[in-house]
C-alpha cells in the first residue's frame, strides 16, 4: 500500500474512532450509544489491520463486535429504565476541561518523543508465531496461564455476585 | 527448562490447586467447615514451598516474566500470612454467605495468587495480568454481602479500578513505546543508557512515570487516587476490608517499589524526580487521611482514612528508598518493616472489630462504649493495635516509624519527617478516641461479647507479633534488609 | 552500688502497675486495698533505692555514675540504645519523685477510701510514677520523649479519673490538648537534633555541644523547641491554662502530678539539656523572661480565686515560673534547688487542702473558716507550708527563693523587680487562703452537693492518721529541706565538687549570717509585709476586702476572668476557628463530596440495575474526575519543577 493511501486510511479510521467514542459518551439513548461503541470496535479492528495484525483484527471483530456488543445490547433490552440514559453530570464543564488538559498532556508526550521503531519488517503470517509466542518458551506462556486463572476467578465472582440472596 | 522453573512457582500453583479443590468440594459436601481448614492448609503448603526456595539466589523465570528473590518472597509470605489471618477471622462471618462459602474462600485464595504473582513479576505484561487477577477477585469479594452498600461498593471499586488499570496500561504503553521492551531489567538498561539529564527531555518517560504512579497510586490509596477507599471499606464485608487494607496494599507497595526502583532507579536525576513526587504525595496523603479521619464516627470509615494516612507514612519510606539508589548508603528497609508491622497491626485491629461487630451489629464508634466490660480481651487486643497504629511504645508501630523516619532524615527528607511526625500526633487523637470509648465509656448493655477460637487465635497471633516487633525488633531486621538488598548496586 | 539499682527504681512501680492491671483488678476485685499496698510497697522500695543512689552519687567522683547503656536494636542506620544516666540531677529528681509519691500513696489510702475506682486509681498512680522515673533516668532523648508522653497520659487519666463528671472529662481533654502544643516544639527539637547530629544520646549531645559542633541558630532553635515542650508541661505562659482546670482530679493527684513532679518535668527538661541552653544567650533570656513573667502573672490571678485548689494551682504556675527564672539567670543548681523545696511544701499544701476537703466537703474557701480548732494538725502543717512558700526564714522556701533573687539581681534587674513583687503577692495570697480557711467562724462547708468522695461524716473533723502522718513528714521537710544548701552543699553537688563548696562556710554561720545581708533581709521583710496585709484585711478587717474590690472593679474582673486567656482559647480559637471553621470543613468534605452515596435509598437486592442507578448520582464520576485531575496536576508540576 502506498504511503499516502496508508496515511489517509489511518487518519480516516482514527477520526471515525474518536467520533464514535465521543458518541458513546454524548448520546442520551443508551441503545444508540451501544451501536456507536460497535462502530468504535470496528474502526479499531481496521487500525489493527493497517498495522499488519490481521489475526488481532479478526479476534477484535469476533469478540468485541460479536460477543461483547451483543451482550451489552441484550442487557439494555432487559433493563426497563436504563434505556433512557442520564444527561451529563453536574461537573461536565470542569470535567471537560480536565479531560482536554489530559489529552493535551498526553499529546505533548506523544509528539515530543522519539519512539522506539522496530527494524524488522512485518510478518506475512501472524497466527503461528503468535501462537508460539503465547504458549511457547521463550514466550508469554506464564502470562497466558495467569490470564486463564483470571477468567476462572471472573466466572466464580460473577456466579457469587448474581446469586439469589 | 520449564519443569525446572515450575518448582519456583510451586507456592502459587499449590495455592491455586487448593482453591480449585475448594470449589469442587463445595459441590459435594454439606459440612462447610471443611473449607476454611483446606484454605489454611493450602496457604501453609504454599508458605512451606516459599521457605524451601528461600535461599536460592535471585533468578528470573519464564523468559524474565517473574523473578524469585528475597524481596518477592518476603511479600509472598506477608500476603499468605494476611490471607490465613483473614480466613481465621472469617470463621463466624462467612455464615452470612451460607451456600456460597466455597466461592468466598476460593476467590480469596485466587486473589492471593494474583497478589503473589504481582510482587514477583518483572515484566510489565505479567504485572498487568497479575494485578487484574487479584483485582477481579476482589471486586467480587467486595460485593459479596449483596446488600445495598456492598453492591454499591463493589461496582464503584470495579469501575474506578478499571479506570486505574487503564491509566496504568497507558503508562506502560508509553514506556514500551519508548524502549521497545516490557521486561523491567531491559527497560532499566535502556533508561540508564539514555543521554539525557532531565525528565523534560524525555516526555514519554515522564508521562509513563506519572501514569504508572497514578495507576499504582490507586492500589496503595495515595491522594488524589484514594477517593474509593472510604466507600469501599465501609461497604465491603469487614473481612474483605481487612484484606484490602493490608494484603492488597502491601502488594501494591511491593510492585510500585520494584518498578520504580528497577526501572527508574538510575540515573540519579530520574530517581530524584520520582522520589520527590512520592514525597510530596506522601505529605498530602497523610495529612488528608488524618484530618478527615478525625471527624469519622463509623469505625470502618475511620480505618479507611487511617489506612490512607498510613499509606502516606509508607510513601515516606518509598521516597527514602528511591533516594538511596546510587549513593553509598544501603537501601533502607524501612518500608518493608513498616509493611510487616502495619499488616499485623491493622489485621489485629480488624479481627477485633470483626468479632465485636458480628455481635453488636454496628460499626459506630459509640457502640464500642465500655467494651472493656463486655469483652476485656478483645478490647485489650484492639487497644494494643491502636497504640501501634498511633506509633507508641512498646509496639511495632513505634519502631516502624522510627525506621522510616530516620531513613528519610538520612536522605535529606527532614521536612517530610516533620510533617509526618505532626501527622502522627494528630492521628493519636482519633485512635485514642476509640480506645477511650472502649475503656471509659458506659456500655449500653452488659451483654458479653465473645469470639470464636479461630478469631482468638488470629488476634493472639497479631498481638504477639505487634509486641514482638516492638520489643525485640532486632530479630526481624535481617529479614527486611535482605529483602531490599536486591536493589543495591 | 550495683548497676541494676537505677533500673529497679523504674521497674518496681511499673511492675506494680502491671500487677494491679493484669492480676489484681481482673482476679481479685473484692480486695481493692491490695492495690494500695502493692503500690506503696513498690514505691517505698524505689524510694529507699533512690536514697541509696543519691548517696552513691554524692560519694562518687564528679558526682556522676557511669552510664549503663544496652544496645537494644539496630534499625536501619540507627543504633537504638536503652540506658540509664545517673548524675546529681537524676539522683535528686528520683529522690523527690519517689519520696513525694510514697507520701501521696499513703495519704491516698485515706482520701480515696471507698471510691469504686480505688484499684484503677492505684494502677494509674503506679503507671505515672514509673513514667516519671523513666523520664528522669533515661539517657536518650527519644526515650525521654516516650516517657514524657507517658506522664502526660498518666496525668490525662488521673485528671479525668472521675470521668462521669463532665468538668473532669473536659479538664482532662484540655490538659491533653494544650500540652500537645508544647510537645510539638519538643518533637521538632528532637528532629532537628537528630537531623544535625544523628544521635539521640544525651551524653553524645553534651559532647557535641561542648566541642562546638552544635552551635548557632540550630542550637538556639533546639533550645527554644525544648523550652516549648517544657512550657506545656510546666504550665508556663501562654500554655498555662490547663493546670488550674486539672484540679478536677483527685487532690492527691494534684499534689503528686500537678504540684510536685510532672509539672516540674518541664523544669527538669530544661535542666537536663542545660548545656544546650547555656550556649545560647537568646534561649537563656527567653527562659528567664517567660519564667519571671509567668511568676507574676499567675500570682496576680491567685489573688482573686476563691477555690483553695485553684489558689494553689496558680501558685504552682507562679513558682514554676520562678524555677524557670532560676534556670535562666542562675544555673541548674539554682532552679532545681527551688524545684526540690517546692516539691515538699507544695505537696504538703495540696494534701492539706485535700484534708480540708475531706472534712468540709468543699474547696470553696468562702464556705470554710474556723477549721483550725477542729483540724489542728492540718492547720499547723498548712501554715508551715504557707510560710515556707512565702519564703520566711528559716524555712525551706526562703533559701531557694533567695538564691534565685540574688542571681536575678546580678543578671537582670528588671526581672529581679518582677520577682520581688511576686514575693509580696505570694505571701499575700497564701495567707489570704490560710485566714479564709482556718480562721474566723465555720461557715458550714458544702451546702448540698458532696465533695470528691462519698464518705464524710457531718461536721468538720480531723482526718485519719494515714492522712495526717504524711502531712507531718512533709511539714518537717518543708522546714528543713532548704538547709541542705546553707553551706553550699547542693550547689556543689551540681557543680561536680561538694568538697570544694561545703568548707567555705559553716552551717550556723550560713544559717544566721544570711540575715545580715541586705537582699535576703529585704525579701524577708517584703514577704512579711504581704502576710501582714492579708492579716489586716482578713483577720482584723481594718480594710474591707469588698471596698478594695469595688475600688478596682475593672482590674478585679480582669483577674477573676484570668485575663480572658481561657475565653480567648476556648471561644475564639477552638470554637470559632476549629469547630465552626476547620472541622466543619472536613465534615463537609466528607459528607458532601465523599460520603454522598452511602446514604442512598434504593435497595439493591439482587438487581444490579438499582446499584447502577446509584452510580449515576455523580459520585463515581467525581472520583474518576479526581484521578484525571491528579494525573494532569502531577504531570504539570513535574514538568515545571522536575
Amino acid at each position: 500500500m502506498p504511503e499516502i493511501t496508508y496515511s489517509i486510511t489511518f487518519y480516516l479510521m482514527a477520526a471515525i474512532a474518536v467520533a464514535a467514542a465521543l458518541g458513546v459518551i454524548i448520546l442520551r439513548d443508551v441503545f444508540r450509544a451501544a451501536l456507536s461503541l460497535i462502530l468504535l470496535f470496528m474502526t479499531v479492528a481496521g487500525i489493527y489491520l493497517l498495522l499488519h495484525a490481521d489475526f488481532l483484527a479478526i479476534v477484535q471483530i469476533l469478540i468485541y463486535v460479536g460477543a461483547i456488543s451483543v451482550l451489552i445490547i441484550v442487557a439494555i433490552m432487559l433493563t426497563r429504565d436504563a434505556r433512557q440514559g442520564q444527561p451529563l453530570g453536574k461537573i461536565k464543564w470542569v470535567a471537560g476541561i480536565v479531560a482536554l488538559a489530559l489529552i493535551g498532556v498526553i499529546a505533548w508526550g506523544v509528539i515530543n518523543t522519539a519512539f522506539y521503531l522496530s527494524s524488522t519488517p512485518p510478518l506475512e503470517e501472524t497466527v503461528k508465531p503468535l501462537g508460539n509466542l503465547l504458549f511457547g518458551n521463550p514466550g508469554y506462556m506464564l502470562t497466558s496461564e495467569i490470564a486463564a486463572v483470571l477468567l476462572l476467578s471472573a466466572i466464580l465472582g460473577a456466579i457469587a455476585v448474581i446469586r439469589e440472596k | 527448562m520449564i519443569m525446572e522453573h515450575i518448582q519456583f512457582i510451586a507456592p502459587e500453583i499449590s495455592l491455586l490447586c487448593f482453591a480449585l479443590l475448594i470449589v469442587l468440594l463445595d459441590l459435594f459436601i454439606t459440612q462447610k467447615r471443611v473449607l476454611p481448614v483446606l484454605s489454611v492448609i493450602g496457604a501453609i503448603v504454599a508458605a512451606t514451598f516459599i521457605i524451601v526456595i528461600w535461599n536460592t539466589p535471585p533468578v528470573g523465570l519464564f523468559d524474565k516474566m517473574i523473578s524469585i528473590d528475597p524481596f518477592g518472597l518476603f511479600f509472598k509470605l506477608l500476603i499468605l500470612a494476611a490471607t490465613v489471618l483473614v480466613i481465621l477471622a472469617s470463621h463466624n462471618y462467612v455464615l452470612k454467605f451460607n451456600k456460597f462459602q466455597g466461592e468466598y474462600y476460593a476467590l480469596l485464595m485466587l486473589s492471593a495468587v494474583g497478589l503473589m504473582l504481582l510482587v514477583s513479576a518483572i515484566n510489565l505484561i505479567t504485572i498487568y495480568v497479575a494485578l487484574e487477577l487479584s483485582s477481579i477477585s476482589l471486586y467480587a469479594l467486595v460485593s459479596f454481602l449483596k446488600d445495598k452498600k456492598s453492591s454499591e461498593a463493589g461496582l464503584k471499586y470495579l469501575i474506578l479500578g478499571g479506570v486505574a488499570s487503564a491509566i496504568l496500561l497507558y503508562g506502560m504503553a508509553f514506556i514500551f513505546g519508548l524502549t521497545g521492551n516490557t521486561c523491567l531489567t531491559c527497560i532499566a538498561e535502556y533508561v540508564r543508557g539514555m543521554p539525557f539529564k532531565d525528565l523534560q527531555e524525555v516526555p514519554a518517560l515522564m508521562i509513563g512515570l506519572v501514569l504508572i504512579i497514578a495507576g499504582f497510586g490507586f492500589k496503595i490509596a495515595s491522594v488524589p487516587f484514594q477517593m474509593w477507599v472510604p466507600d469501599v471499606y465501609e461497604g465491603a464485608p469487614t473481612t474483605i476490608t481487612a484484606y484490602l487494607s493490608v494484603a492488597s496494599k502491601a502488594a501494591g507497595f511491593g510492585v510500585i517499589a520494584r518498578v520504580l526502583m528497577t526501572v527508574f532507579g538510575l540515573p540519579v536525576w530520574l530517581h530524584n524526580d520520582w522520589a520527590m513526587i512520592i514525597a510530596v504525595l506522601a505529605a498530602i496523603t497523610m495529612t488528608v487521611g488524618n484530618l478527615v479521619a478525625i471527624v469519622q464516627t463509623n469505625i470502618k470509615r475511620l480505618f479507611g482514612y487511617s489506612s490512607i494516612a498510613q499509606a502516606g507514612y509508607m510513601m515516606v519510606g518509598l521516597a527514602a528508598m528511591g533516594l538511596t539508589m546510587g549513593t553509598k548508603e544501603n537501601v533502607t528497609g524501612g518500608l518493608i518493616f513498616f509493611l510487616l508491622s502495619y499488616t499485623l497491626t491493622n489485621l489485629g485491629a480488624f479481627i477485633a472489630i470483626i468479632a465485636i461487630s458480628n455481635k453488636i451489629n454496628s460499626d459506630e464508634i459509640e457502640d464500642y462504649n465500655g467494651m472493656i466490660k463486655r469483652s476485656p480481651l478483645l478490647a485489650l487486643g484492639l487497644t494494643i493495635c491502636l497504640i501501634s497504629l498511633a506509633g507508641l511504645p512498646p509496639t511495632a508501630g513505634l519502631i516502624a516509624k522510627i525506621y522510616i523516619f530516620s531513613g528519610a532524615v538520612n536522605m535529606g527528607l527532614a521536612w517530610l519527617v516533620v510533617i509526618a511526625v505532626i501527622n502522627s500526633v494528630i492521628s493519636a487523637y482519633y485512635y485514642f478516641k476509640i480506645a477511650k470509648a472502649m475503656w471509659l465509656g458506659t456500655p449500653v448493655t452488659e451483654e458479653k461479647v465473645d469470639a470464636s477460637w479461630p478469631e482468638w487465635l488470629a488476634l493472639a497471633a497479631c498481638v504477639v507479633g505487634v509486641l514482638a516487633l516492638g520489643v525485640v525488633p532486632g530479630l526481624f531486621m535481617n529479614l527486611t534488609t535482605a529483602a531490599v538488598r536486591i536493589f543495591g548496586i | 552500688m550495683p548497676m541494676q539499682v537505677p533500673w529497679l527504681i523504674f521497674l518496681l512501680p511499673f511492675l506494680s502497675f502491671l500487677m494491679i492491671g493484669l492480676v489484681l483488678r481482673p482476679f481479685l476485685p473484692r480486695y481493692p486495698r491490695l492495690a494500695g499496698y502493692v503500690t506503696i510497697g513498690a514505691v517505698g522500695i524505689s524510694c529507699a533505692l533512690s536514697f541509696w543512689v543519691l548517696g552513691a552519687v554524692i560519694s562518687s567522683p564528679g558526682h556522676m555514675l557511669p552510664v549503663d547503656d544496652i544496645r537494644w536494636a539496630v534499625v536501619g542506620n540507627l543504633e537504638m540504645h536503652i540506658g540509664v544516666m545517673v548524675d546529681s540531677l537524676t539522683a535528686v529528681m528520683v529522690v523527690v519523685v519517689t519520696f513525694i509519691s510514697l507520701m501521696v500513696q499513703i495519704y491516698s489510702q485515706g482520701y480515696m477510701k471507698g471510691d469504686p475506682g480505688y484499684m484503677r486509681y492505684y494502677a494509674f498512680m503506679s503507671l505515672f510514677t514509673a513514667c516519671m522515673l523513666g523520664l528522669v533516668l533515661a539517657n536518650n532523648i527519644l526515650f525521654m520523649f516516650v516517657f514524657w508522653e507517658g506522664v502526660g497520659l498518666g496525668s490525662y487519666l488521673l485528671i479525668g479519673f472521675w470521668f462521669h463528671k463532665p468538668s473532669a472529662a473536659n479538664a482532662a481533654k484540655k490538659a491533653f490538648i494544650v500540652t500537645r502544643f508544647g510537645d510539638l516544639g519538643f518533637l521538632a527539637a528532637i528532629l532537628i537534633l537528630f537531623a544535625t547530629t544523628g544521635t539521640f544520646d544525651t551524653g553524645e549531645i553534651y559532647k557535641l555541644v561542648a566541642a562546638g559542633t552544635l552551635t548557632g541558630t540550630t542550637l538556639t532553635w533546639v533550645a527554644i523547641g525544648i523550652f516549648a515542650g517544657a512550657c506545656g508541661k510546666s504550665a508556663q505562659f501562654p500554655l498555662h491554662v490547663w493546670l488550674p482546670d486539672a484540679m478536677e482530679g483527685p487532690t492527691p493527684v494534684s499534689a503528686l502530678i500537678h504540684a510536685a513532679t510532672m509539672v516540674a518535668a518541664g523544669v527538669f527538661l530544661v535542666a537536663r539539656f542545660y548545656p544546650i541552653f547555656s550556649h545560647s544567650p537568646e534561649a537563656m533570656l527567653v527562659v528567664a523572661v517567660i519564667g519571671a513573667f509567668t511568676a507574676i502573672f499567675a500570682a496576680s490571678i491567685g489573688f482573686v480565686m476563691n477555690d483553695i485548689k485553684r489558689v494553689l494551682a496558680y501558685s504552682t504556675i507562679s513558682q514554676l515560673g520562678y524555677m524557670m527564672l532560676g534556670l535562666g539567670v542562675g544555673g541548674v543548681a539554682i532552679g532545681i534547688f527551688h524545684l526540690f523545696n517546692h516539691a515538699f511544701f507544695k505537696a504538703l499544701l495540696f494534701l492539706g487542702a485535700g484534708s480540708v476537703n475531706h472534712s468540709s466537703g468543699t474547696f470553696d474557701m468562702r464556705l470554710m473558716g474556723g477549721l483550725r480548732k477542729s483540724m489542728p494538725w492540718t492547720y499547723i502543717t498548712f501554715v508551715i507550708g504557707s510560710l515556707s512558700l512565702a519564703g520566711i526564714w528559716p524555712l525551706a522556701g526562703f533559701w531557694s527563693k533567695d538564691e534565685i533573687l540574688m542571681n536575678a539581681f546580678s543578671n537582670n534587674p528588671t526581672l529581679f523587680v518582677l520577682a520581688l513583687i511576686t514575693v509580696f503577692m505570694t505571701a499575700f495570697y497564701m495567707f489570704r487562703a490560710v485566714f479564709m480557711t482556718f480562721h474566723g467562724e465555720y461557715k458550714g462547708g458544702a451546702p448540698s452537693e458532696h465533695g470528691d468522695h462519698d464518705e464524710h461524716p457531718q461536721g468538720p473533723h480531723e482526718s485519719p492518721a494515714v492522712m495526717v502522718v504524711p502531712l507531718v513528714i512533709l511539714a518537717v521537710m518543708a522546714v528543713c529541706s532548704g538547709w541542705i544548701n546553707v553551706t553550699g552543699f547542693f550547689n556543689g553537688l551540681f557543680e561536680g565538687d561538694v568538697e570544694g563548696a561545703v568548707h567555705k562556710i559553716g552551717f550556723l554561720e550560713g544559717f544566721f549570717g544570711t540575715l545580715t545581708h541586705p537582699l535576703p533581709l529585704a525579701s524577708l521583710l517584703i514577704a512579711l509585709a504581704g502576710i501582714f496585709l492579708a492579716f489586716a484585711i482578713y483577720i482584723k478587717k481594718w480594710i474591707s476586702a469588698e471596698k478594695i474590690t469595688n475600688a478596682v472593679r475593672p482590674l478585679y474582673t480582669l483577674l477573676s476572668h484570668k485575663y480572658y486567656m481561657d475565653d480567648l482559647y476556648e471561644n475564639v480559637i477552638v470554637k470559632t476557628f476549629l469547630y465552626n471553621g476547620l472541622f466543619k470543613l472536613f465534615a463537609m468534605f466528607d459528607t458532601s463530596v465523599v460520603d454522598g452515596t452511602v446514604n442512598g435509598t434504593a435497595s439493591a437486592a439482587s438487581s444490579a440495575g438499582s446499584a447502577l442507578k446509584k452510580l449515576q448520582n455523580g459520585q463515581t464520576q467525581v472520583y474518576a474526575f479526581t484521578i484525571a485531575l491528579g494525573v494532569v496536576a502531577i504531570a504539570v508540576v513535574v514538568y515545571l519543577f522536575g
